[in-house]
């Protein structure tokens, strides 16, 4: 696809991302051309979604159902206190816009399920997972993988948190983790304490490794897990391969089409 | 009431009510609103501290938005401390700022840094940074140091009583050694997560809890995806946190230091 040089404006905006050697104007016109998909735009999606627009990647899809809470604001930047109540899709959307008009922003205010992610998924590059629960974490790198797109997956979990990427064939969550967390031994991310600027960390480490994938740079946080705990200001990296006995990615995989992800992960899991 | 604003943060056993009040009564004063004091300056006013300073001289232009997402397209030309306060307000609407249209020095440092419980670093210049550290020993007032370029960066605390950046870094760089964000370009992301865990610092300084950087350095390498952080001691000889320092006075810092920052003996 041939790619019309940038212009002025984009020259001036993006002087900072041309300097650098592992981008220059070949990797600013991938991120022009390119298409990434935040799923959830609460904690995590907030700083994902206004690093990519700020880097002005072309055009960002924000898919959640939700709408902003006041106790949301504790943490969740792209929101303000006059869009409470409001869809947070198109707060965003309205953020990313202000902060770039270069980019272009597609709402999907639908709660990505079984029914629709693949249908959601297929329309972009790279997925970014910014959600808070276990059935949405299984059912993003299903399809992920069986559409053959790479997924930047972040998690936090009250003063802790992970990001790791799953490039197709190379691993996936369930190469991670086989099963669902035991019910009742997980306490749900909604219903308890996030550190402030936690998802801060998480967020933009996921926003870094989604421009990577975009422009070829770099090493990718690919069969490595990065786990940070705040409280402690530590960083520690866990390996992890794909499992050939993995039922997604394996040698003989036998899940074929999404599944059924509350049944999968439980409802005392919730 | 489990809407409330700082709920969510107010149930953690590391906050509680008390110090979600902590936060509230509160100051922190930001030195430098661009890609690292943005990240910075919302997660503080997110948290719930109580009286943010927002000290910057220099107006937005369009090659900030690549990452200073504090900031509107909308916002080139007005002075960052007005927009920064703005999109602060639009956040949360009680919390007190501070709009200093000042570039730090030694001449307003002494009255700057008393009026506030913690300094965080969001500049650009060498000789500012190390002007920060200094000021934050000889003022008894806790600093979260921040720093990165192209695609790496380091965040440290600096504790009253040290040890301090000049314990690991002595000198700033001369001149032509380190280039500029302008000559060597920086990664938007990567200042995101160094403004976040300095954020993260501050936050923790404020409440008394965790472990905080002090005597070790975190280094961040996006283009490796490789984080660590590293211990550091005091280094005896000190310039400004040991026993016998040649810095000891703001008021004759001039004397006492190079305006690039370097020490003079």
């Amino acid at each position: 696809m041939t790619v019309d040089r940038l212009n002025d404006e984009e020259l001036e905006r993006y002087a900072r991302h041309l300097s650098l050697a592992e981008i220059g104007e070949a990797g600013q016109r991938k991120l022009k051309t390119a298409r990434a998909l935040v799923v959830g735009v609460g904690a995590l999606g907030s700083p994902v979604a206004l690093y990519l627009a700020a880097a002005g990647v072309g055009t960002i899809g924000l898919a959640d159902h939700d709408r902003v809470r006041l106790s949301n604001l504790q943490r969740q930047i792209a929101h303000t206190t006059a869009g409470v109540g409001r869809l947070k899709v198109e707060e965003a959307a309205r953020a990313l816009g202000a902060l770039n008009p270069e980019v272009r922003i597609e709402t999907e205010p639908v709660f990505v399920s079984e029914a629709n992610a693949m249908s959601v998924l297929s329309r972009y590059d790279v997925v970014v997972d910014g959600t808070d629960s276990f059935q949405a974490r299984y059912l993003l790198s299903d399809a992920a993988y069986l559409l053959g797109k790479p997924l930047v997956h972040g998690s936090i979990f009250r003063i802790e948190g992970q990001v790791t990427v799953f490039l197709p064939g190379r691993g996936c969550y369930r190469c991670l983790y086989p099963e669902p967390p035991p019910p009742g031994a997980i306490e749900e991310a909604r219903q308890v304490g996030v550190f402030a600027a936690l998802p801060g960390v998480i967020g933009t480490v996921q926003a870094a490794e989604t421009l990577k994938v975009i422009t070829g740079s770099g090493e990718l946080l690919v069969n490595r897990v990065l786990l940070h705990d705040a409280m402690a200001m530590t960083f520690r990296e866990v390996r992890y391969r794909r499992n050939p006995a993995c039922p997604l990615c394996g040698d003989h995989p036998r899940i074929r089409a999404l599944v059924d992800y509350e049944a999968f992960v439980g409802s005392a899991a919730r | 009431m489990t809407d409330s604003r700082h709920h969510r943060q107010r149930i953690l056993p590391e906050v509680g009510a008390a110090g979600q009040r902590r936060l509230q009564d509160a100051s922190v004063l930001i030195v430098g609103l661009g890609a690292l004091g943005s990240p910075v300056a919302l997660y503080l006013a997110a948290a719930g501290v109580g009286r943010i300073g927002l000290l910057d001289d220099q107006r937005v232009e369009l090659p900030n938005l690549n990452r200073q997402i504090l900031y509107q397209d909308s916002d080139q030309g007005r002075p960052k401390v007005e927009a920064a306060r703005d999109r602060l307000r639009a956040l949360d609407p009680s919390v007190q700022l501070d709009a200093i249209v000042e570039n730090f020095r030694p001449s307003n440092a002494g009255r700057l840094v008393p009026r506030y419980d913690l300094l965080v670093d969001g500049t650009d210049a060498f000789e500012t940074k190390f002007l920060l550290n200094d000021a934050a020993i000889l003022l008894d007032t806790p600093l979260v140091h921040g720093a990165a370029l192209q695609w790496g960066g380091q965040v440290l605390t600096v504790l009253p009583g040290g040890p301090c950046l000049r314990c690991l870094f002595r000198e700033p760089p001369d001149p032509g050694v380190v280039p500029s964000c302008e000559e060597a370009g920086i990664l938007g992301a990567v200042t995101g997560v160094v403004g976040s865990v300095q954020a993260e610092e501050a936050i923790k300084i404020l409440l008394g809890a965790g472990e905080p950087l002090r005597g070790r350095i975190f280094q961040h390498d996006a283009l490796r995806a490789e984080n660590r952080t590293v211990e550091f001691s005091r280094d005896p000889e000190c310039p400004v946190c040991s026993r016998h320092p040649r810095i000891r006075d703001l008021a004759r810092y001039a004397e006492q230091v190079s305006a690039r920052g370097h020490v003079l003996v």
